[in-house]
């Protein structure tokens, strides 16, 4: 019965080509975006699994309540916290170890004493107990060594890149930073990708020098601390040593509240408030809104399914109607037409497979992740697949076959069966449906473009074209040799300008500070201190709208403020400021400028209050202003007098708009995936539109006929057979503006700097619809009206 | 074999009933032969339908095999279908998809068959037919005489106690018409199935051995063919 079930379906499909194709079409493409959209969710998901006792390890993050309702948050902790902890919640914890990300040149020699390997690396101090909360998988050596200063533990990849063969890796050294020599003491596997933290070079906790080492009043993200729970303790018992906790060790005064927050492991990778080690981090809600589009695809897909066979019901109406007079029963009908969805999802699963294959690499592109279609690696995936096959076939084909098995008998033998049983309100229902999605993704896709437009064409308050940002080293060594640097980049041809600085006027790296205007006491705010010579506001085209520049010097004499600051202050007209004094890390010096307002951070955030001064000791940046016409040909020569003022270190250099461009890589990926999936269903939908119309057309052309041999003309037959579609996509707009609107306004507000949301994307978007509608169905009703008379009523 | 008693069927429209059916009383015995005959719209398609079950009469009791079946469930009328009543349509309706030899099988899939056993009885009915070499033609391979042994073969292949045939020959030239009454005939009187056959033919009406003339719903004549 199967196979012959089977057999029956194959000729079907074979004999109705046209509308198989456009199953087929839309539900491989539909499900090959499912199957893209699972493993990379899958690939998101995976991150920071497969830990031991992973449920019980956490990190400690912290935050900061300002008295102007601000709150700030941080995913590093004070660097004396973790030994305080290990202390004060020993009844509570199993193990808590800190870990202190740092990054320098790493340098091997080989056993002749020459230089083999060097490298601007990425480093963690970490405390032997890191390895008992997390079990890595050791290939040799142990983390016992680390107890000791001067160890090292490497990645087997390191471990190859520095000595050729992990296997030689253990007792060689490597030389960090310039200064230190540490004996390698343990190998362990490789980090996975989904990690976040990637560990490649693990040094000993005990070789960490940094100045805050006791200072519970600076916090980096570069030191986190992780802890694993004792079995059996719910971490809501810990709050109450907390509080007393942040009691006893906070007694200074600060401008924020400082708190602490015990974030689980598995909440790292998709907290945005806290970032992590790896860089990675994937909101859920982002993931949730993947997973709707993907569900609206293989909606849309299923709606296309759903349409043509009720549509192409009536004419298996005598099959239908003969079968049951030989006794089948209906649940075997069922079956039957089932058996025939079946298939044509199965083929559109192998072409679905190959579509994801051939769209991988675009998609780890677009992604920067690694994430793999391969069965063995992930059975998970055959797992999804399985499911999608099975709840395609039965979302498209069960209501099918029930109108189908359902049908009387007696009028489908008589060919009674009429072309508008099988739902026609519910066939237009579905198109409605398939529609409000369709313009609803047109809807976003317009609105996020314009609003990426936006951003771009953004007056950022200064111009960072032609910019480059070279690393510069700083210590008390380097420092000395700055204003020969200087002197000598200011000399290439091609080099306009040369600021040393700390940031750029824009960048993801800000600090806060407080400080106290004109003798009061502290600011209930704090300020982000950029660190800048006197060619800072000419380099990056920064207007003064009071007072003068900086004048040089190597440290902080006079500080320049921006407008946010004065209006934070209340301080009404710029000049009223110039003069005052401001007390700032311990220097009091007064205001010798105002600048006018820049974005100093992304748009998704409005701008902070900033004070520029000099400070030698803080310059990681040699910004160079470059003549846009010889870009190239001058870094060349930047990076040369660079490497001869600066042999020991590794050269390094960015551009300034790449850096800003890279703000808003999570839009991008947004933009460029709105655009594929909504062209992706918009294709799906109008391929299923001129099915619809297919089949009208071939319903009516008996009708059409008739009515030609009345004298209508093919203009009007056209727009009598379009008719009902632009009603059906028009009302699909309706449905989808509202929804639309909720939407985008939604997403608008993540951005300090947004555009009002405006008519045009709504009309544009129905414009785009009605047209492309009036297009596909044309072609359609067309060819139906301008068809032969006679050979229509031949016909019957 | 089947005892309708005051059988109506009407349509109400519009608060008027349009009978199609009025006071049908009759009996037909196993083995008979039986030709409905009447103008168009008299109701004869009807009457048929009832029998087998296609349709409900509004009034009035049916009872097939000594049971009361005029309004039975799904499940029931299926098990009628599968065991005792073979259809044929003037319009053959062979399944398209499906091949001669697949046509024929069809019922006796239902029927749940043995594999061994549907061989044989197929190739039996494709021998008896002579159509054995059109086995794995598809129906519009065939012409309509063809198409109508094929029709009546798959009628059979159930090996039902009756069958009903609505205007069998009706879309069929007058040669290949006689051929599929001589047939009907044949398997009536050799096989002792019963037929009970729709037409409009007079002549085809002869090959049968009772007539039942309709009009407007009610039996006219009831003659006994000689």
């Amino acid at each position: 019965m199967f196979k012959l079930n089977l057999k029956i379906a194959w000729r079907n499909l074979w004999k109705n080509k046209g509308y198989t194709l456009i199953n087929v079409l839309g539900l491989s493409i539909g499900m090959a975006s499912c199957i893209l959209i699972f493993i990379f969710i899958r690939y998101q998901m995976s991150f920071d699994e497969g830990f031991k006792d992973q449920d019980r390890i956490y990190r400690m993050v912290s935050s900061w309540d300002y008295s102007d309702g601000n709150q700030f948050y941080s995913q590093g902790v004070p660097i004396p916290i973790t030994p305080a902890v290990r202390d004060d919640f020993s009844p509570y914890i199993e193990k808590v170890s800190a870990i202190q990300n740092s990054g320098g040149i790493v340098k091997v020699n080989d056993q002749h004493g020459k230089e083999k390997v060097k490298s601007i690396e990425n480093v963690f101090y970490v405390e032997p107990d890191f390895f008992e909360i997390f079990n890595y998988k050791w290939l040799s050596g142990n983390y016992e060594s680390l107890k000791e200063p001067n160890h090292a533990v490497l990645s087997k990849e390191m471990a190859k890149k520095f000595f050729g063969n992990w296997n030689d890796a253990l007792g060689k050294t490597i030389n960090y930073d310039g200064n230190l020599n540490y004996i390698i003491t343990g190998i362990i596997d490789d980090v996975p990708e989904n990690n976040s933290v990637p560990l490649r070079i693990m040094l000993s906790y005990k070789s960490l020098k940094d100045r805050n080492l006791n200072n519970w009043g600076s916090v980096s993200s570069a030191s986190e601390s992780y802890f694993k729970l004792k079995r059996g303790i719910k971490i809501e018992t810990l709050s109450e040593p907390l509080r007393l906790f942040i009691k006893k060790y906070y007694t200074e005064k600060a401008p924020g509240k400082e708190g602490h927050i015990f974030q689980p492991l598995a909440d790292i990778h998709y907290n945005e408030r806290f970032g992590n080690f790896s860089g990675r981090i994937m909101p859920k809600k982002q993931l949730y809104g993947l997973m709707v589009i993907g569900l609206f695809l293989i909606l849309t897909a299923s709606i296309n399914f759903i349409n043509l066979a009720t549509a192409q019901a009536v004419s298996r109406s005598k099959e239908v109607g003969v079968r049951k007079v030989m006794g089948s029963q209906r649940g075997q009908l069922v079956t039957q037409f089932l058996t025939e969805t079946f298939i044509i999802v199965l083929i559109s699963l192998l072409i679905a497979s190959v579509l994801t294959e051939i769209a991988l690499p675009s998609m780890q592109n677009l992604f920067n992740a690694k994430i793999s279609f391969s069965f063995f690696q992930h059975p998970i995936i055959l797992v999804f697949m399985f499911v999608l096959v099975v709840c395609v076939s039965l979302i498209a084909g069960f209501y099918p076959a029930v109108i189908m098995s359902g049908f009387n008998p007696a009028l489908a033998i008589k060919n009674k069966i009429s072309a508008n049983t099988g739902g026609l309100g519910l066939r237009k229902v579905l198109v409605v449906v398939q529609f409000a999605i369709t313009i609803t993704l047109i809807i976003g896709t317009l609105v996020i473009l314009q609003q990426m437009k936006f951003i771009r064409e953004q007056p950022l308050g200064f111009n960072p074209t032609a910019i480059a940002m070279v690393d510069l080293p700083n210590d008390s060594l380097t420092v000395e040799r700055f204003n020969r640097f200087k002197a000598q980049l200011k000399q290439l041809p091609g080099v306009e300008e040369v600021s040393f600085c700390r940031t750029a006027p824009s960048s993801q790296n800000n600090n806060g500070s407080s400080f106290a205007y004109n003798n009061s006491k502290d600011a209930d705010f704090q300020v982000n201190a950029k660190n800048a010579d006197e060619d800072f506001l000419k380099t990056f085209d920064l207007k003064l709208i009071a007072g003068r520049n900086l004048s040089k010097s190597d440290s902080t004499n006079e500080f320049i403020v921006n407008e946010t600051l004065l209006k934070r202050l209340n301080v009404a007209k710029p000049a009223d400021a110039l003069g005052k004094m401001i007390s700032l890390g311990g220097q009091k010096k007064p205001i010798v400028g105002v600048v006018q307002d820049f974005k100093n951070k992304s748009l998704h955030e409005s701008i902070d209050p900033i004070i520029v001064c000099s400070r030698i000791e803080r310059y990681y940046y040699a910004a160079v202003k470059l003549n846009a016409k010889q870009m190239m040909t001058t870094m060349k020569s930047v990076e040369q007098v660079w490497k001869s003022n600066f042999p020991e270190f590794v050269y390094n250099e960015s551009f300034l708009n790449d850096d800003i461009n890279n703000f808003y890589q999570g839009e991008k990926i947004m933009g460029t995936l709105f655009k594929v999936f909504a062209g992706t269903i918009i294709f799906i939908s109008f391929i299923g539109l001129f099915g619809l119309i297919s089949f009208v057309a071939a319903q009516r052309t008996k009708e059409v006929a008739i009515r030609k041999v009345l004298g209508a003309s093919t203009i009007e037959l056209v727009r009598m057979l379009n008719g009902s579609f632009l009603i059906m996509v028009f009302i699909a707009n309706l449905v989808a503006w509202p929804l639309a609107y909720l939407f985008i306004s939604k997403w608008l507000s993540g951005f300090a700097y947004r555009i009002d949301i405006s008519i045009w994307p709504f009309a544009l978007a129905m414009v785009i619809s009605m047209a492309i509608t009036l297009i596909t169905v044309s072609i359609r009703s067309y060819k139906a009206a301008a068809a032969n008379t006679i050979d229509a009523l031949k016909y019957e | 074999m089947i005892q309708l008693n005051n059988i109506e069927k009407y349509y109400a429209n519009k608060g008027i009933k349009n009978y199609v059916l009025r006071l049908v009383t009759t009996t037909i015995k196993k083995g008979e032969f039986v030709s409905i005959m009447g103008p168009s719209g008299a109701g004869k398609s009807t009457l048929l339908n009832i029998i087998g079950m296609l349709e409900e009469p509004t009034y009035g009791t049916y009872e097939f095999l000594g049971e009361d079946v005029t309004s039975l469930n799904e499940r029931k009328r299926i098990e009628r279908y599968r065991n005792h009543i073979g259809f044929v349509f003037q319009a053959y309706h062979l399944i398209d998809e499906m091949t001669v030899y697949e046509n024929i099988e069809a019922p006796l899939l239902y029927k749940k068959v043995g594999s061994a056993e549907r061989a044989s009885r197929i190739a039996d009915l494709l021998d008896r037919f002579n159509i054995v070499a059109k086995k794995d033609l598809f129906p519009n391979q065939l012409s309509g005489g063809q198409q109508q042994l094929v029709g009546i073969a798959r009628a059979l292949a159930a090996q039902p106690s009756i069958i009903l045939a609505d205007e069998p020959t009706g879309n069929l030239q007058s040669a290949q018409a006689e051929e599929i009454m001589t047939l009907f005939k044949k398997l009536n009187q050799e096989d002792g199935i019963t037929i009970i056959q729709v037409t409009h033919s007079e002549k085809n009406a002869q090959y049968g051995n009772r007539i039942l003339h309709i009009a407007d719903g009610v039996v006219k004549e009831d003659i006994t063919v000689a």
